[in-house]
């Protein structure tokens, strides 16, 4: 009797020593990510979270990037779709109505903008409270460069634009987008010019972007979108030419244009001419013909999407030329003896004389019209700045006529209509 | 002091009386032999029948022949022997104890059609009959398991049990298998249900830790594909299977049962002396049937050296697309003939059981291995469990049953990639000769699109997985006195998943996004390794008190509580790198390292009970319980859950009114239950927390923020279920129905719920909406033969059910996916839906076509989601307007069901299985794909003019083109065996000859309807898309014990 209860007594002890191994503790962390309000308050994480914008703007098939450059090279006959099974791709080539808000390009592009635009906020109010000024105007200028590009791709696209971020945002004309982005290029300016960027600060981002010269390039390019040609004129000529600022890819972070399009054959592929219509193709022996298209695949895409590790340029010293040309051709009164002066130099231009070896390597031409100018230096834009994601926006200022492309402006994405009361109509076309 | 309570401790004192008298009286015990024969009604010996002395706790089982002996220590006196077995019902026989020493007890037992003397245990602690219950449990036995030809156990259920929808989405050797109770249970999670193994709550996940290539992650976009980790259970070690539907129940297992609990028990050790039981068995399988390839002498364009592929190709330019119409002579292959073969394979049990009245054990060891129907692919597992049951005293026995398991696959790529040997072949226009070789003897490339060619992936590819798994459980079992029971289990979990995937560097073209090297054969992509690691590790344990007693002789109470604490810990690593070096298959060949994966996991759930039944007689029954769970992966303030059930049950037929008035009906049972469960595991650990991941980028540390919003308070879901059901059976139990009603509603859904993008999130995670599962189950059983020489019994099962999304608001959830599948989750439609692209159809239901005979996509106004007004131009008469999108396809079944016949003529035993699913959609993405490439039939209608040229590519873009009927009438199983009894040494010997999926009935112009490319996942389901098909298989068994 006596050993059966002490038994008893030793296994129950056994079975509550064996209870006690499940513990009862509840609170478990993830390792291996940081807390949102952690954040955004030391260097460190700024910083990773500013890289972080630049991974969401190029990495992989989902980027803005990505989708920019085949959006717009879709619906401007850039590209031709060579396997409708890539249903986005496929929408995109057959245009009008056939876009709609199921669209995963238009609806990752929209996405991914304001996301970026989001975070780089944040990283820009958490440098306001670094000590190290210095720093903080390079985070400040990095994480501006993303957002300005987030909302440039927003108005490029879309007829209107949100007014912010938030719940139930209203809309803005889309130029107001523009307006947003040359503004916070000012402040990221303003940082600068207050306390230079150290190298401290370029140590820890990917390298390839020139961050002065590359705020400068996209003031021009929007104040010229904004019909700001004074503006656009100055930035641009506050550009030198000579640097290059890119996008880096590796082995590992392929370009994604490579990738997806060039790689495989089955995308889409570089239309001939540049999809440019009768009129305006480019002279047979105009050299970038050679560098934007290649044999070596059956894609056909070269120039900067010709290798898993091109890089791909944020702007080309081409396009400031062509701003300048643009600027003084339309500006009241249009200046046509400088415009024409900067136009021959694009199509003069060596591609050893580019820091990107774009060149068309052309005799100069004689133009006395501004409209004829003005085709000209749309003609030049299309050829020089191809597959930039750029040519939607200048069909539009240019007139050219609804025909040249499969749709004019974007409609928006379900994503947004179905939980954003605000959202505006579709356009028609 | 109330009256009650006083009376409440007298009754403690009375115990305890008991207790000291039992101590006292052991004094006037003698040994007792007790012997005799159980035979069924035909007078043939029943083996396997447990024969127990009523409230002594000694029992034996009944041998090969139906005999049994029992020795123990008994006192003089009146004693009632219990015999029971399954699918039979209970017989008691009295037995009066008195000087002699030895006795002899004979009983016959009775087939039940309902089997509700049955032991259950799921969803109560101490074993109950099915009587009692008010809910419907469902139980499958070990012969029922083994006869199907399949080493996989939930295969081997299919069709076995009532309100379970499951289903083999892949035909790999040890492919993937979904479980569905009732219904998709939940949208964010996994929806299968519970694994209880001998108390171990077993893990059932499916690990990516091959096909880790980047283009898989997503569970939305690829589902979750693989194995499945019940791969690893040996059918053979199974002794019976128990099957919850419902929530009712689930009070007792906590809210990780929201989805019903699948309970297995495996074989226990029984008194008597040694039995070797040695089954072995050979098994052939092979594609069921080949499908139609295009036979057209031509193909439309030039070489087919340039071309990968010709339907669809635009060789005109953005602005005037054209397609080819000059057309090539080629010569058409069937690649099938290549991929696929006839494998075999072989299955083998030793087991040994036996034991003293203290002492029982069952040990046991498997060898499994069967090779899969694609070339080169094969699963292999080795399996030893050991069961052992002690029995210290009258008080106290203790139970240990270890498991361990190696398995081992070698795979060829999922699905769901173009480089898998099912899609290599179905992108491939079938005019390539893909064994031709260059000067230098290498593979060429397959036209101008980058694919890999189907022998590379076949002769050069290696993928494969490892398993190395331990299942740990003891119980102790403590009865201090009478009618008090304490129990304890404790429950680990531990294994080791490795996987390993390599494709070698090409030698022509291939797409970097296939890891090829692209033209230039760029040496820092071309080829991929990779190494990936999962470590599993949970421990459970649970302890419960019963306390039965009677309050007067007729009405009976039982109480039970319980205590349960569960913790579970994940590890997860992979290596990769790209760019290899020619030879070298691991990852240390790469000379480009690809981001390595590092994922850790914790959760722990933990929650008490308290269960009050009472019974009047033997035919009133209620039941009620509340329970308080609390799962460290909700927010702080949701951790005490608290979830109530209550059941009852009244058998009619108990009544002498009832027996006199209709003695053809032998049981009328009425049931109702209703009770409530949450999801404790709806989430992963730490998706409540908002966060910033971390990767590198170009060198550098990017993190990257969430596109999913979270309420860091969100809580679990919170199902609540309403059962009613009835037991009937008739005319000496030959005619049995049972019948459910069911209506199951999840609140509190768990829903990434979209989010306006310019909120800087894409989506919410929140409650929000509700789901719902409305249906029927029915099962019918008959006897309509039952003599010595011949019986025969029927079984039917017909499912009914009814799948609703509620309250998630107008809003369009579309998930964009790998095959291109538009999933959506839409409000009162079922979880899952195909929501696309449609047919343009005049007022006649037939298709709108243009001027060359091509059919248009609808067009028009899109209203909302599911409202539309179609737009006709004036003139022509064809659709205008935007695309127009409308639900197209269901992958919920309208109804599955299933009917077994069982034939005996003496000791020759048949069984056919036919198992139905209908009214079933499936996204056929490779049929599709097969025209526009060209090697599919609809292709060579092309080709040879019967279709105008353009047809597929005019239809192509059509979503609704890519729907299939999945409906099928399957031949599941046959079985054929021929018992020997006792030949020569061997006690008992059967030869069976068995077959699986032998004919399916079906308009599928697949494989197989019976599919799913996206695996295990609960979104996406009824998906073709490169999934290999289900095999048939043949098997011969041999089953002897001595």
């Amino acid at each position: 009797m006596k050993y059966r209860i002490s038994k008893l007594i030793y296994t129950a002890g056994a079975a509550a020593l064996l209870l006690g191994m499940g513990s009862c503790k509840k609170d478990y962390t993830d390792p291996s990510s940081v807390p949102s309000d952690q954040a955004f308050t030391t260097s460190q994480t700024l910083t990773a979270v500013a890289t972080g914008l630049q991974r969401t703007y190029t990495a992989g098939r989902a980027s803005s990037l990505f989708n920019r450059i085949t959006l717009d090279g879709l619906l401007t006959n850039q590209y031709t779709v060579i396997n409708q099974g890539n249903i986005a791709e496929y929408q995109l080539g057959q245009g009008g109505g056939t876009v709609d808000g199921t669209n995963t390009i238009l609806g990752g592009l929209w996405t991914s903008s304001n996301k970026i635009i989001y975070d780089a906020d944040q990283v820009i109010a958490g440098a306001a409270g670094l000590g190290d000024r210095g720093y903080a105007s390079g985070l400040v200028a990095y994480a501006t460069i993303m957002k300005a590009l987030a909302l440039g791709d927003l108005a490029m696209y879309w007829e209107k634009v949100p007014a912010g971020i938030g719940e139930r945002v209203t809309f803005v004309d889309r130029a107001d987008a523009y307006t947003r982005a040359i503004a916070a290029i000012n402040a990221a300016q303003a940082g600068i010019a207050a306390t230079p960027i150290t190298a401290g600060f370029l140590a820890n981002i990917p390298s390839g972007i020139d961050i002065p010269n590359t705020l400068n390039a996209l003031k021009a390019r929007y104040s010229l979108f904004l019909g700001n040609y004074s503006e656009a004129l100055a930035a641009a000529n506050a550009v030198d030419l000579t640097k290059r600022s890119v996008f880096s890819f590796n082995t590992v972070n392929l370009n994604p244009v490579f990738e997806t399009s060039t790689s495989t054959n089955n995308v889409v592929s570089a239309a001939a001419n540049f999809g440019l219509p009768a009129g305006l193709q480019p002279d047979p022996n105009d050299r970038r013909i050679r560098f934007y298209q290649t044999a070596a695949y059956a894609s056909r895409i070269a120039g900067f999407d010709s290798a898993a590790a091109s890089a791909r340029p944020i702007y080309l010293p081409g396009e400031i030329t062509l701003i300048k040309a643009e600027a003084y051709a339309r500006m009241t009164p249009p200046d046509l003896a400088n415009a024409l002066i900067e136009l021959n130099k694009v199509i003069t231009k060596q591609p050893s004389a580019d820091p990107f070896g774009v060149g068309a390597g052309l005799p100069p031409v004689v133009l006395t019209t501004q409209q004829a100018i003005l085709d000209e230096i749309y003609r030049q834009r299309s050829i020089e700045l191809a597959l930039s994601g750029l040519r939607l926006e200048d069909m539009r200022r240019f007139n050219r006529p609804l025909t040249e492309r499969k749709r004019n402006f974007l409609p928006y994405p379900f994503l947004e209509r179905d939980n954003n009361p605000n959202t505006p109509a579709d356009p028609a076309f | 002091m109330s009256l009650r309570l006083l009376s409440k401790l007298f009754r403690f004192r009375q115990h305890l009386m008991l207790l000291v008298l039992l101590g006292c009286s052991l004094a006037g015990l003698g040994q007792v032999r007790i012997t005799g024969k159980v035979t069924d009604e035909g007078g043939t010996g029943r083996p396997g029948v447990s024969v127990m002395i009523r409230n002594s706790g000694t029992g034996t089982a009944t041998d090969a022949t139906g005999n049994y002996s029992l020795s123990t220590d008994l006192r003089p006196g009146r004693y009632t022997l219990v015999f029971s077995a399954v699918n039979s019902k209970s017989v008691e026989s009295n037995v009066e104890v008195g000087s002699a020493s030895s006795y002899t007890v004979n009983a016959t037992m009775r087939q039940d059609a309902l089997s509700l003397d049955e032991v259950v245990v799921t969803g109560v602690s101490a074993g109950t009959t099915r009587r009692s219950l008010g809910n419907y449990v469902a139980t499958v036995n070990a012969a029922d398991l083994t006869r199907g030809a399949t080493g996989n156990v939930l295969a081997a259920l299919q069709g076995k049990t009532a309100g379970a929808q499951i289903v083999q989405n892949s035909g790999d050797p040890a492919g993937g298998m979904s479980v569905r109770l009732r219904g998709v249970s939940s949208i964010l999670s996994s929806s299968e249900p519970l694994y209880i193994v001998d108390g171990v709550i077993m893990n059932n996940s499916t690990n990516r830790v091959t096909n880790t290539q980047n283009s898989y992650d997503g569970n939305n976009f690829v589902g979750n594909i693989g194995q499945n980790r019940m791969v690893d259970i040996n059918p053979d070690d199974i002794e019976r299977i128990e099957v919850l539907n419902g929530a009712a129940a689930a009070a007792i297992y906590g809210s990780r049962a929201n989805a019903g609990v699948i309970q297995i028990f495996t074989k226990r050790g029984k008194t008597g002396a040694p039995q070797v039981t040695f089954s072995t068995s050979v098994m052939s399988s092979s594609l069921r049937e080949k499908i139609g390839v295009n036979q057209a002498p031509v193909k439309f364009g030039g070489s087919p050296d340039v071309f990968t592929q010709d339907l669809i190709t635009n060789i005109g330019t953005a602005q005037n697309p054209a397609l080819a119409t000059n057309t090539t002579a080629v010569t058409r292959y069937d690649y099938q003939d290549y991929i696929f073969r006839t494998a075999t394979g072989t299955d083998n049990t030793v087991a040994v059981s036996g034991g003293t009245d203290k002492t029982k054990y069952y040990l046991s060891g498997s060898y499994f291995y069967n090779q899969g129907i694609i070339r080169n692919t094969d699963f292999r597992r080795f399996n030893f469990r050991a069961n052992i049951d002690q029995t210290l005293n009258n008080v106290v026995s203790f139970n240990l049953g270890l498991n361990y398991i190696n398995s081992n696959a070698n795979e060829k790529p999922d699905g769901n990639s173009f480089f898998s040997p099912m899609n290599s072949v179905t992108i491939l226009g079938n005019f390539h000769d893909i064994f031709a070789r260059d000067a230098n003897g290498n593979l060429k490339a397959v036209g101008e699109r980058g694919r890999v060619n189907p022998v590379s992936i076949i002769e050069d590819f290696k993928q494969g997985q490892e398993t190395n798994r331990v299942l740990a459980n003891m119980g102790l079992k403590v009865k201090p006195f009478k009618g008090l029971s304490i129990d304890y289990t404790l429950g680990i979990d531990n294994y080791t998943q490795n996987g390993r995937t390599f494709i070698p560097p090409f030698t022509y073209n291939v797409s970097t996004a296939f890891f090829g090297g692209a033209a230039g054969l760029d040496p820092t992509l071309n080829g991929y390794a990779s190494t990936a690691s999962n470590q599993f590790f949970q421990i459970n344990n649970e302890l419960n008190a019963n306390y039965q007693f009677n309050i007067t002789p007729s009405l009976g109470s039982t109480t039970q509580v319980g205590y349960s604490v569960q913790y579970e810990r994940n590890r997860y690593s992979m290596l990769q790198g790209r760019g290899l070096s020619p030879f070298i298959e691991t990852v240390n060949g790469a000379s480009t390292v690809l981001p390595s994966i590092d994922d850790r996991s914790e959760l722990s759930v933990s929650g008490v009970f308290v269960q009050q039944n009472f019974r009047f007689r033997n035919k009133l029954f209620l039941t009620g319980a509340v329970r308080v769970d609390g799962s460290s992966v909700f927010g702080e303030n949701q951790r005490n859950q608290t979830y109530v059930k209550a059941s009852g049950s009244y058998v009619l037929s108990e009544e002498s009114f009832f027996r006199e008035a209709l003695p053809w009906w032998n049981t009328f049972k009425i049931r109702a239950a209703y009770g409530e469960s949450g999801n404790l595991t709806g989430i992963g650990a730490y998706e409540r927390f908002n966060t910033y991941t971390s990767a590198p980028y170009l060198n550098r540390l990017a993190l990257t923020g969430r596109s999913r919003l979270a309420n860091e308070d969100v809580k679990p879901e919170r199902q609540a279920e309403l059962e009613l059901g009835a037991d009937l059976s008739f005319f000496k139990d030959r005619l049995g129905l049972t019948f459910n009603w069911y209506d199951k509603r999840v609140n509190d859904l768990l829903i990434s719920r979209q989010m306006a993008p310019t909120t800087g999130f894409s989506s919410l995670l929140d409650n929000f909406g509700s789901l719902e599962n409305k249906g029927v189950e029915l099962v019918l059983t008959g006897a309509p033969v039952r003599t010595k020489d011949i019986t025969w019994q029927v079984t039917a099962i017909y499912n009914r059910n009814r799948n609703k999304v509620l309250e998630v608001g107008r809003a369009l959830t579309l998930f964009s996916t790998n095959p291109g599948a538009p999933v959506a989750l839409l409000e009162g439609y079922p979880v899952g839906v195909f929501y696309g692209t449609y047919f343009a159809t005049d007022a006649n239901g037939n298709q709108i076509k243009n001027a060359s005979g091509f059919p248009q996509i609808e067009r028009g106004t899109q209203v909302d989601p599911t409202t539309v007004t179609p737009g006709r131009d004036g003139t022509t008469g064809l659709p205008t307007g935007t695309t127009l999108r409308k639900v197209i396809g269901d992958p919920n079944p309208d109804w599955t069901g299933s009917l077994v016949n069982e034939l005996r003529y003496r000791k020759l035993n048949l069984r056919v299985q036919l198992d139905a699913v209908q009214g079933v959609d499936v996204w056929n993405a490779d049929w599709r794909t097969r025209q526009g490439v060209g090697n599919g039939e609809v292709a060579e209608q092309e080709h040879r003019g019967v279709l105008p040229r353009g047809y597929i590519n005019s239809v192509y873009a059509i979503e609704e083109w890519r729907i299939d009927d999945g409906s099928f009438v399957k031949l599941r199983e046959v079985s054929l065996s021929y018992n020997f009894g006792k030949v020569k040494f061997l006690s008992d010997l059967t030869l069976s000859l068995s077959g699986r999926n032998l004919i399916s009935w079906d308009k599928y112009k697949g494989y197989d309807p019976e599919v799913n490319a996206a695996g295990q996942s609960t979104l996406l389901r009824g998906i073709d898309f490169g999934a290999v098909p289900i095999p048939r298989t043949f098997r011969f068994g041999i089953n002897a014990r001595f």
